[in-house]
Protein backbone atom coordinates (compact mmCIF):
# COMPACT_ATOMS: atom_id res chain seq x y z
CA UNK A 1 0.00 0.00 0.00
CA UNK A 2 1.21 3.47 -0.84
CA UNK A 3 2.19 5.77 2.04
CA UNK A 4 1.43 9.48 2.18
CA UNK A 5 5.16 10.26 2.07
CA UNK A 6 5.71 8.20 -1.07
CA UNK A 7 2.68 9.76 -2.75
CA UNK A 8 3.98 13.26 -1.88
CA UNK A 9 7.37 12.44 -3.31
CA UNK A 10 5.91 11.03 -6.53
CA UNK A 11 3.74 14.14 -6.98
CA UNK A 12 6.78 16.39 -6.62
CA UNK A 13 8.55 14.40 -9.33
CA UNK A 14 5.94 15.26 -11.94
CA UNK A 15 7.01 18.46 -13.65
CA UNK A 16 4.24 20.99 -13.12
CA UNK A 17 3.22 23.30 -15.96
CA UNK A 18 5.65 26.20 -16.45
CA UNK A 19 5.00 29.13 -14.09
CA UNK A 20 4.29 31.49 -16.91
CA UNK A 21 1.70 29.19 -18.45
CA UNK A 22 -0.03 28.94 -15.07
CA UNK A 23 -0.23 32.76 -14.95
CA UNK A 24 -1.69 32.84 -18.46
CA UNK A 25 -4.25 30.22 -17.50
CA UNK A 26 -5.25 32.30 -14.46
CA UNK A 27 -5.73 35.39 -16.60
CA UNK A 28 -7.81 33.38 -19.07
CA UNK A 29 -10.00 32.00 -16.28
CA UNK A 30 -10.61 35.41 -14.73
CA UNK A 31 -13.98 36.68 -15.92
CA UNK A 32 -12.75 40.29 -15.70
CA UNK A 33 -9.79 39.76 -18.00
CA UNK A 34 -9.40 41.61 -21.26
CA UNK A 35 -7.58 40.47 -24.42
CA UNK A 36 -4.83 42.96 -23.65
CA UNK A 37 -4.29 41.38 -20.24
CA UNK A 38 -3.78 38.04 -21.98
CA UNK A 39 -1.31 39.63 -24.39
CA UNK A 40 0.50 41.18 -21.45
CA UNK A 41 0.81 37.82 -19.71
CA UNK A 42 2.14 36.23 -22.89
CA UNK A 43 4.54 39.04 -23.79
CA UNK A 44 7.60 37.30 -22.41
CA UNK A 45 6.76 33.87 -23.71
CA UNK A 46 7.24 33.91 -27.49
CA UNK A 47 7.31 30.09 -27.62
CA UNK A 48 3.88 29.76 -26.05
CA UNK A 49 2.52 32.61 -28.18
CA UNK A 50 3.80 30.96 -31.36
CA UNK A 51 2.28 27.63 -30.34
CA UNK A 52 -1.12 29.17 -29.69
CA UNK A 53 -1.12 30.91 -33.05
CA UNK A 54 0.01 27.78 -34.86
CA UNK A 55 -2.80 25.74 -33.34
CA UNK A 56 -5.36 28.49 -33.91
CA UNK A 57 -4.46 28.41 -37.61
CA UNK A 58 -4.49 24.62 -37.90
CA UNK A 59 -6.95 22.51 -39.85
CA UNK A 60 -8.55 21.60 -36.51
CA UNK A 61 -10.41 24.91 -36.46
CA UNK A 62 -10.56 25.34 -40.22
CA UNK A 63 -10.98 29.12 -39.97
CA UNK A 64 -11.44 31.10 -43.17
CA UNK A 65 -9.13 33.89 -42.03
CA UNK A 66 -5.61 33.81 -40.72
CA UNK A 67 -5.10 34.61 -37.03
CA UNK A 68 -2.08 36.82 -36.50
CA UNK A 69 -2.27 37.86 -32.85
CA UNK A 70 -3.33 36.60 -29.46
CA UNK A 71 -5.94 39.37 -29.29
CA UNK A 72 -7.47 38.12 -32.52
CA UNK A 73 -7.37 34.53 -31.30
CA UNK A 74 -9.34 35.51 -28.19
CA UNK A 75 -11.89 37.39 -30.28
CA UNK A 76 -12.33 34.75 -33.00
CA UNK A 77 -11.95 31.51 -31.01
CA UNK A 78 -13.14 32.74 -27.63
CA UNK A 79 -11.59 32.62 -24.16
CA UNK A 80 -12.30 28.97 -23.64
CA UNK A 81 -10.54 27.86 -26.79
CA UNK A 82 -7.44 29.92 -26.09
CA UNK A 83 -7.41 28.40 -22.60
CA UNK A 84 -7.54 24.91 -24.16
CA UNK A 85 -4.68 25.76 -26.49
CA UNK A 86 -2.46 27.03 -23.66
CA UNK A 87 -3.24 23.78 -21.84
CA UNK A 88 -2.32 21.66 -24.88
CA UNK A 89 0.84 23.63 -25.40
CA UNK A 90 2.14 23.34 -21.86
CA UNK A 91 1.04 19.77 -21.11
CA UNK A 92 2.33 18.06 -24.25
CA UNK A 93 5.93 17.89 -23.03
CA UNK A 94 4.91 16.66 -19.55
CA UNK A 95 2.61 13.95 -20.91
CA UNK A 96 4.63 12.95 -23.95
CA UNK A 97 7.02 10.77 -22.00
CA UNK A 98 6.90 6.97 -21.94
CA UNK A 99 5.03 5.49 -18.97
CA UNK A 100 6.57 2.32 -17.67
CA UNK A 101 4.25 -0.03 -15.89
CA UNK A 102 1.34 0.81 -18.16
CA UNK A 103 3.39 -0.13 -21.22
CA UNK A 104 2.87 3.22 -22.86
CA UNK A 105 5.64 4.11 -25.32
CA UNK A 106 6.76 7.72 -25.73
CA UNK A 107 3.86 9.80 -27.03
CA UNK A 108 1.14 7.24 -26.32
CA UNK A 109 -0.23 8.79 -23.13
CA UNK A 110 -0.38 12.14 -24.91
CA UNK A 111 -2.04 10.63 -27.97
CA UNK A 112 -4.68 9.02 -25.75
CA UNK A 113 -5.23 12.29 -23.87
CA UNK A 114 -5.76 14.25 -27.09
CA UNK A 115 -8.01 11.47 -28.45
CA UNK A 116 -10.22 11.62 -25.36
CA UNK A 117 -10.37 15.44 -25.50
CA UNK A 118 -11.60 15.54 -29.09
CA UNK A 119 -13.96 12.58 -28.54
CA UNK A 120 -15.45 14.29 -25.47
CA UNK A 121 -16.22 17.40 -27.51
CA UNK A 122 -17.64 15.33 -30.37
CA UNK A 123 -19.86 13.39 -27.95
CA UNK A 124 -21.04 16.58 -26.22
CA UNK A 125 -22.04 17.92 -29.63
CA UNK A 126 -23.75 14.72 -30.82
CA UNK A 127 -25.58 14.33 -27.48
CA UNK A 128 -26.44 18.06 -27.45
CA UNK A 129 -25.09 18.61 -23.97
CA UNK A 130 -24.19 22.17 -23.03
CA UNK A 131 -22.41 23.72 -20.07
CA UNK A 132 -19.43 21.38 -20.24
CA UNK A 133 -16.83 23.93 -21.31
CA UNK A 134 -14.08 22.42 -19.22
CA UNK A 135 -14.46 18.90 -20.57
CA UNK A 136 -11.53 19.43 -22.94
CA UNK A 137 -9.17 20.33 -20.10
CA UNK A 138 -10.43 17.54 -17.86
CA UNK A 139 -10.01 15.06 -20.70
CA UNK A 140 -6.51 16.24 -21.50
CA UNK A 141 -5.45 15.70 -17.89
CA UNK A 142 -7.58 12.70 -16.90
CA UNK A 143 -4.77 10.12 -16.94
CA UNK A 144 -2.01 12.24 -15.43
CA UNK A 145 -2.12 9.91 -12.42
CA UNK A 146 -0.55 7.21 -14.61
CA UNK A 147 2.67 9.25 -14.62
CA UNK A 148 2.59 9.00 -10.86
CA UNK A 149 1.77 5.33 -10.41
CA UNK A 150 3.70 3.87 -13.36
CA UNK A 151 6.74 3.04 -11.30
CA UNK A 152 4.67 1.24 -8.66
CA UNK A 153 2.67 -0.70 -11.25
CA UNK A 154 5.93 -1.78 -12.83
CA UNK A 155 6.92 -3.48 -9.58
CA UNK A 156 3.74 -5.55 -9.66
CA UNK A 157 4.14 -6.44 -13.32
CA UNK A 158 6.53 -9.18 -12.31
CA UNK A 159 3.65 -10.90 -10.58
CA UNK A 160 2.24 -13.19 -13.29
CA UNK A 161 -1.12 -13.25 -11.58
CA UNK A 162 -1.55 -9.52 -11.97
CA UNK A 163 -3.05 -9.67 -15.43
CA UNK A 164 -4.69 -13.04 -15.26
CA UNK A 165 -7.42 -11.75 -12.98
CA UNK A 166 -9.58 -11.62 -16.06
CA UNK A 167 -12.87 -10.12 -14.97
CA UNK A 168 -11.62 -7.39 -12.68
CA UNK A 169 -11.37 -3.88 -14.09
CA UNK A 170 -7.91 -2.36 -14.15
CA UNK A 171 -8.68 0.50 -11.77
CA UNK A 172 -9.86 -2.07 -9.21
CA UNK A 173 -6.59 -3.99 -9.63
CA UNK A 174 -4.61 -0.79 -9.03
CA UNK A 175 -6.58 -0.04 -5.90
CA UNK A 176 -6.18 -3.56 -4.59
CA UNK A 177 -2.42 -3.56 -5.07
CA UNK A 178 -1.34 0.00 -4.38
CA UNK A 179 -4.28 1.32 -2.39
CA UNK A 180 -5.07 4.05 -4.90
CA UNK A 181 -6.02 4.08 -8.59
CA UNK A 182 -4.61 6.40 -11.28
CA UNK A 183 -7.81 8.46 -11.33
CA UNK A 184 -7.53 9.32 -7.63
CA UNK A 185 -3.78 9.94 -7.97
CA UNK A 186 -4.43 12.30 -10.89
CA UNK A 187 -7.09 14.20 -8.94
CA UNK A 188 -4.63 14.76 -6.09
CA UNK A 189 -2.03 16.19 -8.50
CA UNK A 190 -4.54 18.53 -10.13
CA UNK A 191 -5.83 19.70 -6.74
CA UNK A 192 -2.26 20.69 -5.85
CA UNK A 193 -1.96 22.54 -9.14
CA UNK A 194 -5.09 24.51 -8.32
CA UNK A 195 -7.32 23.26 -11.14
CA UNK A 196 -11.07 24.01 -10.73
CA UNK A 197 -13.01 21.65 -8.49
CA UNK A 198 -15.24 20.40 -11.30
CA UNK A 199 -12.21 19.33 -13.34
CA UNK A 200 -10.61 17.60 -10.34
CA UNK A 201 -13.88 15.79 -9.60
CA UNK A 202 -14.27 14.62 -13.21
CA UNK A 203 -10.71 13.24 -13.20
CA UNK A 204 -11.21 11.56 -9.81
CA UNK A 205 -14.32 9.62 -10.89
CA UNK A 206 -13.67 9.12 -14.58
CA UNK A 207 -13.72 5.32 -14.26
CA UNK A 208 -16.50 5.22 -11.65
CA UNK A 209 -18.84 8.12 -12.37
CA UNK A 210 -21.54 6.65 -10.09
CA UNK A 211 -19.28 7.23 -7.08
CA UNK A 212 -19.22 11.01 -7.61
CA UNK A 213 -20.94 12.83 -4.69
CA UNK A 214 -23.14 14.49 -7.26
CA UNK A 215 -23.81 13.62 -10.88
CA UNK A 216 -22.14 15.89 -13.43
CA UNK A 217 -22.63 15.74 -17.18
CA UNK A 218 -19.02 16.82 -17.74
CA UNK A 219 -17.79 13.82 -15.74
CA UNK A 220 -20.23 11.60 -17.63
CA UNK A 221 -18.91 12.75 -20.99
CA UNK A 222 -15.30 12.31 -19.92
CA UNK A 223 -16.13 8.77 -18.79
CA UNK A 224 -17.79 7.85 -22.08
CA UNK A 225 -15.07 9.50 -24.19
CA UNK A 226 -12.34 7.68 -22.29
CA UNK A 227 -14.03 4.30 -22.61
CA UNK A 228 -14.67 4.94 -26.30
CA UNK A 229 -11.00 5.69 -26.96
CA UNK A 230 -9.86 2.65 -24.99
CA UNK A 231 -12.25 0.45 -26.96
CA UNK A 232 -11.06 1.86 -30.28
CA UNK A 233 -7.42 1.43 -29.34
CA UNK A 234 -6.49 5.16 -28.96
CA UNK A 235 -4.35 4.07 -27.07
CA UNK A 236 -4.75 1.10 -24.82
CA UNK A 237 -1.77 0.33 -22.66
CA UNK A 238 -1.12 -3.04 -21.16
CA UNK A 239 -4.53 -3.06 -19.51
CA UNK A 240 -6.25 -3.27 -22.92
CA UNK A 241 -10.01 -2.93 -22.68
CA UNK A 242 -10.24 -3.87 -19.01
CA UNK A 243 -12.60 -1.08 -18.02
CA UNK A 244 -16.34 -1.11 -17.60
CA UNK A 245 -18.49 1.55 -19.26
CA UNK A 246 -21.25 2.78 -16.97
CA UNK A 247 -24.68 1.81 -18.25
CA UNK A 248 -26.41 4.36 -16.05
CA UNK A 249 -24.27 7.15 -17.50
CA UNK A 250 -25.05 5.93 -21.02
CA UNK A 251 -28.75 5.98 -20.17
CA UNK A 252 -28.56 9.37 -18.46
CA UNK A 253 -27.01 10.95 -21.55
CA UNK A 254 -29.22 9.11 -24.05
CA UNK A 255 -26.21 7.46 -25.56
CA UNK A 256 -26.81 5.02 -28.41
CA UNK A 257 -24.57 2.82 -30.51
CA UNK A 258 -25.12 5.05 -33.53
CA UNK A 259 -24.11 8.19 -31.63
CA UNK A 260 -21.05 6.36 -30.33
CA UNK A 261 -20.08 5.20 -33.81
CA UNK A 262 -20.82 8.55 -35.43
CA UNK A 263 -18.55 10.39 -32.96
CA UNK A 264 -15.92 7.66 -33.34
CA UNK A 265 -15.88 8.10 -37.11
CA UNK A 266 -14.83 11.73 -36.59
CA UNK A 267 -12.32 11.19 -33.79
CA UNK A 268 -9.34 10.10 -35.86
CA UNK A 269 -9.28 13.11 -38.16
CA UNK A 270 -9.76 15.65 -35.34
CA UNK A 271 -7.09 13.96 -33.29
CA UNK A 272 -4.58 14.00 -36.13
CA UNK A 273 -5.28 17.65 -36.85
CA UNK A 274 -4.53 18.61 -33.27
CA UNK A 275 -1.50 16.33 -32.98
CA UNK A 276 0.09 17.56 -36.19
CA UNK A 277 0.57 21.18 -35.06
CA UNK B 1 10.58 -4.55 -45.28
CA UNK B 2 8.13 -3.84 -42.47
CA UNK B 3 4.93 -2.08 -43.50
CA UNK B 4 2.70 -0.56 -40.81
CA UNK B 5 -1.07 -0.41 -41.16
CA UNK B 6 -2.54 2.49 -39.17
CA UNK B 7 -6.02 2.70 -37.69
CA UNK B 8 -8.56 2.85 -40.55
CA UNK B 9 -5.93 1.81 -43.07
CA UNK B 10 -5.01 -1.04 -45.45
CA UNK B 11 -1.75 -2.15 -47.03
CA UNK B 12 -1.13 -4.74 -49.72
CA UNK B 13 2.16 -6.15 -50.94
CA UNK B 14 3.76 -8.98 -52.78
CA UNK B 15 7.41 -8.64 -51.89
CA UNK B 16 7.90 -10.95 -48.95
CA UNK B 17 7.34 -7.99 -46.63
CA UNK B 18 6.04 -8.09 -43.07
CA UNK B 19 2.81 -6.18 -42.49
CA UNK B 20 2.07 -5.06 -38.91
CA UNK B 21 -0.79 -3.32 -37.15
CA UNK B 22 -0.87 -2.18 -33.50
CA UNK B 23 -3.47 -1.58 -30.78
CA UNK B 24 -6.39 -3.58 -32.12
CA UNK B 25 -9.10 -3.09 -29.51
CA UNK B 26 -12.62 -3.37 -30.88
CA UNK B 27 -11.21 -2.79 -34.36
CA UNK B 28 -11.01 -5.61 -36.89
CA UNK B 29 -7.63 -6.78 -38.16
CA UNK B 30 -8.09 -8.86 -41.31
CA UNK B 31 -5.42 -10.56 -43.41
CA UNK B 32 -5.70 -12.26 -46.78
CA UNK B 33 -2.90 -14.30 -48.43
CA UNK B 34 -2.36 -16.26 -51.60
CA UNK B 35 0.10 -19.14 -50.98
CA UNK B 36 1.00 -19.47 -54.68
CA UNK B 37 1.64 -15.84 -55.66
CA UNK B 38 2.62 -14.92 -52.05
CA UNK B 39 0.55 -11.79 -52.33
CA UNK B 40 -1.18 -10.49 -49.22
CA UNK B 41 -3.02 -7.55 -47.64
CA UNK B 42 -4.05 -6.39 -44.18
CA UNK B 43 -6.95 -4.19 -43.10
CA UNK B 44 -7.44 -2.33 -39.78
CA UNK B 45 -11.10 -1.23 -39.76
CA UNK B 46 -12.69 0.70 -36.88
CA UNK B 47 -16.44 0.60 -37.29
CA UNK B 48 -18.99 -1.84 -38.74
CA UNK B 49 -21.14 0.11 -41.21
CA UNK B 50 -20.37 3.06 -43.44
CA UNK B 51 -23.94 4.38 -43.32
CA UNK B 52 -23.04 6.05 -40.01
CA UNK B 53 -20.87 8.53 -41.96
CA UNK B 54 -21.04 8.02 -45.77
CA UNK B 55 -18.84 11.07 -46.48
CA UNK B 56 -16.09 9.61 -44.36
CA UNK B 57 -16.42 6.26 -46.16
CA UNK B 58 -15.87 7.96 -49.52
CA UNK B 59 -12.80 9.68 -48.17
CA UNK B 60 -11.46 6.57 -46.38
CA UNK B 61 -13.20 3.23 -47.07
CA UNK B 62 -10.84 1.43 -44.65
CA UNK B 63 -12.54 3.01 -41.64
CA UNK B 64 -15.56 0.71 -42.00
CA UNK B 65 -15.81 -3.07 -42.28
CA UNK B 66 -18.49 -2.99 -45.00
CA UNK B 67 -16.41 -0.77 -47.30
CA UNK B 68 -12.94 -1.80 -46.10
CA UNK B 69 -13.23 -5.55 -46.74
CA UNK B 70 -14.19 -5.15 -50.43
CA UNK B 71 -11.36 -2.60 -50.83
CA UNK B 72 -8.94 -5.07 -49.20
CA UNK B 73 -9.91 -7.79 -51.69
CA UNK B 74 -9.67 -5.40 -54.64
CA UNK B 75 -6.10 -4.56 -53.67
CA UNK B 76 -5.34 -8.28 -53.19
CA UNK B 77 -6.72 -9.20 -56.64
CA UNK B 78 -4.93 -6.30 -58.28
CA UNK B 79 -1.57 -7.67 -57.12
CA UNK B 80 -2.41 -11.12 -58.50
CA UNK B 81 -4.11 -12.77 -55.51
CA UNK B 82 -6.78 -15.33 -56.42
CA UNK B 83 -10.10 -15.73 -54.63
CA UNK B 84 -10.05 -19.56 -54.74
CA UNK B 85 -6.68 -19.63 -52.98
CA UNK B 86 -7.33 -16.83 -50.47
CA UNK B 87 -6.40 -17.67 -46.87
CA UNK B 88 -8.32 -15.25 -44.64
CA UNK B 89 -7.62 -14.64 -40.95
CA UNK B 90 -9.25 -12.25 -38.47
CA UNK B 91 -8.12 -10.76 -35.15
CA UNK B 92 -9.30 -8.06 -32.75
CA UNK B 93 -13.01 -7.24 -32.27
CA UNK B 94 -12.50 -7.02 -28.50
CA UNK B 95 -14.99 -5.56 -26.02
CA UNK B 96 -14.79 -3.74 -22.69
CA UNK B 97 -16.11 -5.33 -19.47
CA UNK B 98 -19.83 -5.25 -18.71
CA UNK B 99 -22.93 -6.19 -20.68
CA UNK B 100 -23.98 -2.91 -22.25
CA UNK B 101 -24.61 -3.57 -25.96
CA UNK B 102 -23.88 0.02 -26.93
CA UNK B 103 -20.17 -0.47 -26.40
CA UNK B 104 -19.82 -3.80 -28.21
CA UNK B 105 -18.44 -2.26 -31.39
CA UNK B 106 -16.10 -5.25 -31.77
CA UNK B 107 -18.95 -7.75 -31.91
CA UNK B 108 -20.73 -5.65 -34.51
CA UNK B 109 -17.52 -5.50 -36.56
CA UNK B 110 -17.23 -9.30 -36.50
CA UNK B 111 -20.87 -9.84 -37.46
CA UNK B 112 -20.59 -7.54 -40.47
CA UNK B 113 -17.37 -9.31 -41.54
CA UNK B 114 -18.93 -12.76 -41.30
CA UNK B 115 -22.01 -11.69 -43.24
CA UNK B 116 -19.83 -10.26 -46.00
CA UNK B 117 -17.65 -13.36 -46.23
CA UNK B 118 -20.67 -15.67 -46.22
CA UNK B 119 -22.35 -13.74 -49.02
CA UNK B 120 -19.18 -14.10 -51.08
CA UNK B 121 -18.62 -17.79 -50.36
CA UNK B 122 -15.50 -17.15 -48.34
CA UNK B 123 -14.52 -18.68 -45.00
CA UNK B 124 -12.15 -17.66 -42.21
CA UNK B 125 -9.16 -19.99 -41.92
CA UNK B 126 -8.53 -18.79 -38.36
CA UNK B 127 -9.59 -16.09 -35.91
CA UNK B 128 -8.48 -14.67 -32.58
CA UNK B 129 -11.30 -12.34 -31.62
CA UNK B 130 -13.19 -10.99 -28.62
CA UNK B 131 -12.05 -10.58 -25.03
CA UNK B 132 -10.57 -7.55 -23.31
CA UNK B 133 -7.05 -7.68 -24.75
CA UNK B 134 -5.45 -5.21 -27.05
CA UNK B 135 -3.66 -7.02 -29.90
CA UNK B 136 -0.78 -6.44 -32.28
CA UNK B 137 -0.88 -8.38 -35.54
CA UNK B 138 2.19 -9.52 -37.52
CA UNK B 139 1.75 -10.92 -41.03
CA UNK B 140 4.72 -12.47 -42.86
CA UNK B 141 4.05 -12.45 -46.59
CA UNK B 142 6.79 -14.92 -47.45
CA UNK B 143 5.20 -17.68 -45.33
CA UNK B 144 1.67 -16.43 -44.76
CA UNK B 145 2.24 -16.78 -41.03
CA UNK B 146 0.04 -14.52 -38.89
CA UNK B 147 1.09 -13.93 -35.28
CA UNK B 148 -1.04 -12.23 -32.62
CA UNK B 149 0.70 -10.54 -29.73
CA UNK B 150 -1.20 -9.45 -26.62
CA UNK B 151 -0.09 -8.79 -23.07
CA UNK B 152 3.44 -10.08 -23.70
CA UNK B 153 2.16 -13.34 -25.23
CA UNK B 154 2.62 -14.37 -28.87
CA UNK B 155 0.56 -17.02 -30.63
CA UNK B 156 0.28 -18.09 -34.22
CA UNK B 157 -3.05 -17.82 -35.92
Amino acid sequence: MISKELLDRLIREIPSPPENAVRVLEVLRDSESTPSKVEEALRYDPGLTANILRMANSAYFGLPQRIGSIRQAVVVLGWKRVYDLVMVSCMSSVMDRPVEGYDLAKGELWRHSVAVSVTAELLAKELEIRGVDEVFTASLLHDIGKLLLGILIKEHMRDPEFFSKGDSSFDRLEKGLIGIDHAEAGAIVLERWGLPHRVVNAVRYHHNPEDSPKPDSMLDILHLADVTCLILGFTAGKEGLKYEPSSSVAKRLNMSSSILERASSLTLEKMNQLMRV
Amino acid sequence: MRIVVDVADMKASGNGDEIVTHALGSCLGLTVWDPISKVGAMLHAMLPLSKINPDKALENPYMFVDTGVPALFQAFYKLGGKKERAVIKAAGCGAPLGDDRIFKIGERNLIVLKKLLWKNNLLLAAEDTGGTQSRTLYFDLSTGKVVVQSGGERREL
